[in-house]
């Protein structure tokens, strides 16, 4: 693996010319929050920040996104798909966001089903990892198999160290990048910042709070579907809001729906949706298979420590802490995740 | 406060053994320091599960409803801001005052936890916490922090009109002084001052950012519509598009669905994901049903008809 340095003067440069040659995405300030946007050029992007309010999955999947549109002539359906997707460079996403968008990768990229929406944002996107520098208290990537300066996914993965950005090129793409930009991205000194990259990953894995692992976990739930526990207090404490599902980033469902813009007239659209909501898989007939907060509940945090496992070998968490944060009755994964460990050892 | 807290067990452990109630619905510590859930209590030795302090900013009258039809009695904590739903929904008909007991502790204000939790070295664990007046004492493992309430208070708790509850069956912890807010309005006052455009552009700013994840709907202690039109799938009034249009019909529908019933808890604003101010839309409406129509703030007393769910001969019609 090769790798670069930075000088910090250099990097409002480098965003610069991003944002002329690139659909450049990066953190950005909005009020009191932290968001991907897009971005004009360096002076909106936010370099020094936690972590964002929202994840970045939008890049690949945006949470409104037009599929086609149709015209019926009254002899002819017409469908016109959307124009190619522009060259991108994701930049600033956080290591725990950046494993999420693993998890999307076999979802939508699998063996049966292609998704040319999505591959095709994927395919013309170059992430720009930036390692963390502090360890929130809601943080636990280390559980999911993360690391605050894991650089697994991203194209380059930037740390911060001193007045330089130390940069691992981890892909072709990454490093076609760090070509095309050879006079901002040197070579010199790289060997030492290696070093205190390794220093730096070691004094952050050591400040974690949560203690989460999943040892055991999906055993338990592979063989007790109507755990009773389901029935205790997350339950009825959940307000059966979207919020942890919208700012999860590995939450992937969505709607599909059409939109008519006139009698004959419309768009296919494809949104966000959330199994904590009444009307997700309702059925025509009227059967809900989720029909009460308990199933719902049961579905999205099975889908995480197990049905995401099942499927690709993966776990459907990253321990990014968002849904732990924003909950507005405080259900909490890593509690789930400890709760069952205790019920596994009842059953 | 330990005090408070030793009392409320006490008194839940009685109601449940003598089986005047079937359920508890309470405050319990939550998996950060400065953080609390809901709790629900069915047995006597759950009760230690119980707490109480600053950080008890959910309205727990919120989940009165979902208890509606089920059989026996639910005794519920709440805050004097909280104990305004439990008046609301009894004039709406959706509970019926026998069989809740409702369980008042006078509260001196909530403190915003992810504000407080930055501030406290990450996995220290809580030994005490102190209401010393305008600051809050709180003793950890890992040494002794100050919050000044003043920057710390949820933005609500900083214009509170009722510290102590409006209605209760028992009261537990020391009344608090009642304080008169002349500036109660301020914040819609500065909004009010602005031009229709600086107003749009205020409003569409906030709105554009909305994940429309219908939290700010789903905790209100008012909204009991048993399904809402923002979830039917047909006719679809709004669809799961998100876009400036759809969210604006949604945060205008929820703001005046509610008005005249709003009872100001501030839950709304305080569990959006995106920090919408949406509680100034509310004080906006209560704001002008106070001027219009000298109406208190919903909830505030048992009885109060809603302003806008009455017609009165007198009424001024200046618009007609």
């Amino acid at each position: 693996m090769e790798s670069r340095v930075v000088n910090k003067g250099q990097i409002s440069e480098l965003l610069d010319k991003l944002a002329k040659d690139y659909n450049l995405i990066a953190p950005i300030k909005e009020e009191t929050m932290t968001l991907f946007r897009r971005v004009s050029g360096a002076q909106d992007v936010l370099l020094d920040y936690n972590n964002s309010d929202i994840s970045p999955k939008g890049c690949f999947l945006p949470q409104n996104e037009k599929t086609f549109s149709y015209m019926y002539t009254g002899d002819t359906l017409e469908i016109n798909k959307p124009e190619g997707v522009q060259k991108t460079v994701l930049f600033g996403a956080r290591p725990c966001d950046i494993k999420a968008i693993l998890t999307f990768d076999p979802v939508f990229e699998g063996v049966k089903f292609g998704d040319e929406y999505y591959s095709n944002k994927r395919k013309s996107t170059v992430i720009i990892g930036l390692s963390c520098s502090k360890v929130l208290s809601t943080c636990f990537c280390y559980a999911m198999g993360g690391g605050p300066c894991d650089g697994t996914g991203s194209d380059l993965l930037l740390t911060e160290i001193g007045d330089k950005y130390y940069v691992e090129v981890n892909t072709e793409k990454g490093k076609a990048l760090v070509d095309a930009y050879s006079q901002i991205f040197s070579s010199q000194g790289a060997e030492q910042l290696a070093k205190d990259k390794e220093e730096l990953a070691k004094k952050l894995s050591g400040e974690f709070v949560r203690k989460v692992d999943l040892t055991g976990v999906k055993e338990v739930l592979d063989g007790n579907f109507e755990l009773p526990y389901w029935d205790g207090d997350n339950a009825k404490k959940c307000i059966g809001c979207g919020t942890c599902t919208y700012v999860c980033p590995t939450c992937h469902c969505f709607d599909i729906f059409d939109y008519p813009t006139g009698d004959f007239t419309g768009d296919r659209l494809r949104c966000w949706d959330s199994c904590m909501f009444p009307e997700y898989t309702l059925e025509a007939g009227g059967h809900n298979p989720r029909p009460t907060r308990k199933e719902r509940i049961r579905n999205r945090f099975m889908h995480k420590i197990k049905y995401h496992l099942d499927r690709y070998n993966m776990v459907g968490c990253v321990g990014c802490g968002r849904c732990v944060n924003k909950c507005p009755v405080n259900i909490d994964i890593t509690k789930i995740i400890n709760d069952l460990k205790e019920v596994a050892q009842n059953v | 406060m330990m005090d408070v807290i030793q009392q409320l067990r006490e008194q839940a452990k009685k109601l449940l053994e003598e089986k005047k109630v079937d359920l508890v619905i309470g405050f319990g510590q939550g998996t950060e320091l400065a953080r609390t859930t809901p709790v629900f209590i069915d047995s006597p030795e759950g009760v230690s599960k119980l707490t109480w302090g600053p950080f008890c900013a959910n309205n727990l009258a919120k989940y009165l409803t979902d208890y509606k039809n089920a059989p026996g009695n639910i005794a519920v904590v709440v805050k004097g801001c909280d104990s305004r739903s439990i008046n609301r929904l009894l004039d709406d008909n959706q509970i019926s005052r026998d069989k809740v007991v409702i369980i008042g502790v006078p509260c001196s204000g909530q403190l915003e936890w992810q504000k407080v939790s930055a501030e406290i070295k990450p996995g220290a664990s809580l030994k005490e916490v102190v209401d010393n007046g305008d600051s809050v004492s709180v003793k950890t493992d890992a040494g002794d922090y100050k919050f000044d309430k003043k920057d710390y208070l949820l933005h609500r708790c900083l214009v509170c009109e009722n510290p102590n509850p409006v209605v209760s069956d028992l009261t537990i912890g020391k009344e608090q002084p009642v304080k008169n807010y002349e500036d109660r309005f301020a914040e819609v006052q500065a909004l009010e001052q602005m031009s229709t455009e600086e107003k749009n552009a205020y409003w569409d700013k906030q709105f554009s950012r909305c994940l429309r994840c219908y939290a700010c709907r789903n905790v209100c202690s008012v909204c009991t519509c048993q399904t809402c039109v923002f979830d039917q799938m047909l006719p679809m009034w709004v669809s799961k598009r998100t876009n400036l249009s759809e969210n604006t019909a949604f945060h205008l529908t929820r703001a005046f669905h509610v008005a005249g019933r709003c009872v100001d808890c501030g839950e709304c604003d305080r569990v959006c994901p995106m920090d919408i101010p949406l509680r100034k839309l509310n004080q906006k409406i209560h704001k002008d049903l106070g001027d219009l129509f000298e109406s208190p703030t919903p909830g505030t007393k048992p009885g109060l008809v809603s302003p806008l769910g009455e017609f009165s001969p007198g009424d001024p019609e200046e618009f007609m």
